[in-house]
């Protein structure tokens, strides 16, 4: 007679097998400790970062000149009309977005270059080389400044005595917008192109050595293989270029033409500062950081967005 | 068509030699295996052929041309990478389209043939996807696809089956051997998986520490390897390697170890010497304990060769594997199951004498019995040939006594 084997015990479908667990309070204890690492820098971010751009939004619907004798007046949306009518702001914009275009070159385009040319450099002379395209980032930027008033000084400047012509960079409009942004990219370009060395270091030698088996040129491995697989990094550099223009270019204003001369080198974070602190007029200033807070979030976001979708990870 | 010469290619990174001094002729259509450990220097020989690494010295002809300092594309050669290194931001399509584009082909024309490629490997449905959107084996199909899509002169392979499991590694393993008898191309293969090198090579080179041990069929270097490396580097488990004392005793030369006393054919005039005795472990014949010799009607195993006990037993499925010891060295046996063998139970075994090598015990080379002596009896020979579980298998080996031809017997340690 045949006899099937019985399968092995196991327990009936619906039945909830009872696991021992440790009670609720103890599960909880074991928890805690990331959030306790965590709560410093959260401390930190809800105290300088959260809790001003939330005053930042109730003061852009008063009027109030900074006096903590005078009262908040209540405004309504009479800060966001103005910023979308004053001629001064849309200028100043405009100037903005020119200032990040042409600072991608700097950020961008010239550090790929520098990056690509530079990879065969190896051993103890890459370390100087590195040391010295990163030296002017660790300038501070009102140290540099001080230093470039010398520099471009129409008189006795080194710039002009080069170029043996006496332009007056700082003082007048097309010359000082070319200063201030090519010595924002001077600042820049270090940084980037470790950034994008680093990129490159990233991208796996075996992609190349598969190209070049394949028959690809040393350009068609740049064009087709590299490149593509850098963008990420290029878009990381534009998203920083973005974000951290005005942060980069503002203590050269300060410093070179206070926004002058006639407002041409007035970008909008020179801007808002002059309304905020010069006119004391907080609400208009809110207001129009929280306009320009929105438009460069969006394009934050979109530079975000193309990074994830550049990005490919290789295992 | 391809054929590949290496001629002394050294590769040295500071002091380390990677490569020492290697000589090759790969003919056209061989499927060469470079097999060896970690860190032997395959891959960097590979890619010194592949034009990846430039050699310190030594060169590299292809079909006769001097191609060593040639750049990879200059080369007709194809390769497939451990790591596939497919590039991950394009398509299966574009990535197999990749050589034929970079050799600027119409486009019609790379259609055609990626997607000819693709039907061949079982593709065509994934041709969308991108690389890590795909599984394992597919990601290695299709780097064997770009591999194959220009039909190059000779095609480089970098381990690319140890990332598959070990079911897949056993079927693709089928396809490359299907695939290279189709194409009759050559094949420069490097794995570290003798397995692999025994079932697809045509011709085995085995590389230890920089240098070449060996070059020959899977059967030569299995059945006669040419060095103690080799022989403990093939088979699973490896070979058996005592140290050992040859000498002439009463008319026969005989290997001898504690426990160990293996008569292996008559001559009296060979001097005493210090060697290695590898024997396999599936060569190993286990005597019963009762009539202490293999078979009752051989005079000649009289004397019992390995006197060990066994310390435990392994369970393959189908065969088992007796971890014994003999004097203070380790013996395994393999053999069919049951072995019918207990932990702490003495064991005798038998070996047939053509099964037996013998290396130099400080070169660790090969010795081989120079064939010498007119009139040597050859007793003991014909014993181990009845007694053989293989009769008339390939084993004879250079050692074996039976090609004995002239009248002095030799023994010397000569390079194969």
């Amino acid at each position: 007679m045949l006899v099937e084997l019985a399968p092995l015990a196991a327990p009936a479908e619906h039945v909830a097998i009872k696991a021992a667990r440790p009670p609720v309070p103890r599960r909880m204890l074991r928890a805690l400790p990331p959030f306790l690492y965590l709560a410093p820098g959260l401390g930190c971010l809800i105290v300088w970062t959260y809790r001003p751009l939330v005053e930042a939004v109730q003061l852009s619907f008063y009027r109030w000149n900074l006096l903590p004798t005078r009262p908040k007046v209540p405004v309504g949306l009479d800060n966001y009309q103005q910023v979308l009518e004053l001629p001064a702001l849309r200028h100043s914009l405009w100037l903005t977005v020119a200032t990040i275009v042409c600072l991608l070159p700097f950020s961008v385009v010239l550090p790929t270059i520098i990056a690509l040319l530079t990879r065969q450099v190896r051993g103890r002379v890459s370390v100087l080389y590195r040391a010295l395209v990163f030296a002017p980032v660790l300038v501070p930027p009102m140290a540099s400044a001080a230093m470039w008033v010398w520099l471009l000084d129409p008189r006795h400047g080194l710039v002009d005595r080069m170029l043996g012509q006496p332009i007056n960079w700082l003082h007048e409009r097309g010359p000082a917008q070319l200063a201030i942004i090519g010595i924002t990219g001077w600042h820049l370009l270090g940084f980037a192109v470790l950034v994008v060395t680093a990129g490159l270091a990233n991208i796996n030698d075996e992609y190349s050595a598969a190209a070049q088996l394949d028959g690809a040129t040393r350009r068609q491995i740049t064009r087709w293989i590299t490149l593509p697989l850098l963008s990420p990094t290029l878009v990381l550099l534009a998203l920083m270029t973005v974000l951290l223009s005005g942060q980069l270019t503002f203590p050269l204003i300060d410093a070179l033409t206070q926004g002058g001369p006639d407002g041409a080198t007035t970008n909008a974070y020179y801007l808002l500062w002059e309304y905020g602190f010069k006119s004391f007029n907080a609400g208009l200033a809110s207001a129009a950081g929280l306009a320009f807070f929105l438009g460069f979030g969006l394009i934050a976001l979109f530079l975000v967005w193309l990074f994830e979708k550049l990005s490919f990870h290789d295992n | 068509m391809s054929r590949i010469q290496v001629e002394g290619l050294t590769k040295r990174f500071g002091e380390v030699a990677a490569v020492d001094r290697v000589s090759l002729d790969i003919s056209h259509g061989d499927f060469l295996v470079l097999l060896g450990p970690s860190g032997c220097g395959k891959s960097t020989l590979l890619r010194m052929i592949a034009g990846l690494i430039e050699p310190s010295n030594g060169r590299v002809l292809l079909d006769g041309r001097d191609v060593t300092f040639a750049p990879p594309r200059e080369r007709d050669m194809a390769m497939v990478f451990q790591s596939y290194a497919l590039y991950p931001h394009l398509t299966v399509e574009r990535n197999i389209g990749f050589p034929l584009r970079s050799r600027r082909r119409p486009r019609a024309e790379i259609r055609q043939k990626v997607h000819e490629v693709a039907e061949l490997l079982d593709l065509a449905d994934l041709l969308d996807r991108r690389p890590r959107e795909l599984s394992g084996g597919q990601r290695q199909r299709v780097a064997v696809g770009r591999a194959l899509v220009r039909d190059p002169g000779a095609f480089l392979m970098d381990e690319p089956l140890s990332n598959l499991d070990a079911k897949l590694r056993t079927a693709t393993r089928g396809q490359l051997r299907a695939l290279h008898h189709r194409l009759g191309s050559t094949i420069v293969y490097v794995t570290h998986d003798q397995v692999e090198a025994m079932t697809m090579a045509t011709r085995v080179a085995l590389l230890n520490a920089g240098r070449l041990e060996q070059v020959g069929t899977p059967t030569d270097v299995y059945d006669e390897p040419a060095s103690v490396f080799v022989a403990g580097f093939l088979g699973s488990p490896a070979m058996n390697l005592i140290p050992a004392r040859i000498e002439s005793r009463a008319g026969r030369v005989q290997a001898l170890a504690p426990g160990v006393e293996v008569p292996l054919w008559a001559a009296d005039d060979q001097p005493a010497r210090e060697v290695t005795l590898g024997v396999r472990p599936e060569h190993l014949i286990r005597v019963p304990p009762a009539s202490g010799s293999p078979t009752s009607q051989s005079p000649a195993s009289q004397s019992p060769m390995f006197r060990a006990v066994v310390e435990m037993v392994e369970n393959l499925g189908g065969e088992e594997v007796a971890q014994c010891v003999v004097g203070d060295a380790r013996l395994l046996a393999r053999g069919p199951r049951p072995l019918g063998l207990r932990p702490g139970e003495p064991v005798v075994f038998d070996i047939p004498a053509n099964r037996v090598h013998l290396f130099d015990r400080a070169s660790g080379r090969r010795l081989v019995w120079q064939p010498t002596g007119a009139d040597i009896p050859r007793d003991r020979d014909q014993v181990t040939v009845r007694v053989s579980d293989r009769p008339g298998s390939p084993g004879a080996t250079d050692g074996d006594p039976t090609v004995a031809e002239s009248p002095e017997g030799v023994l010397d340690a000569s390079i194969v």
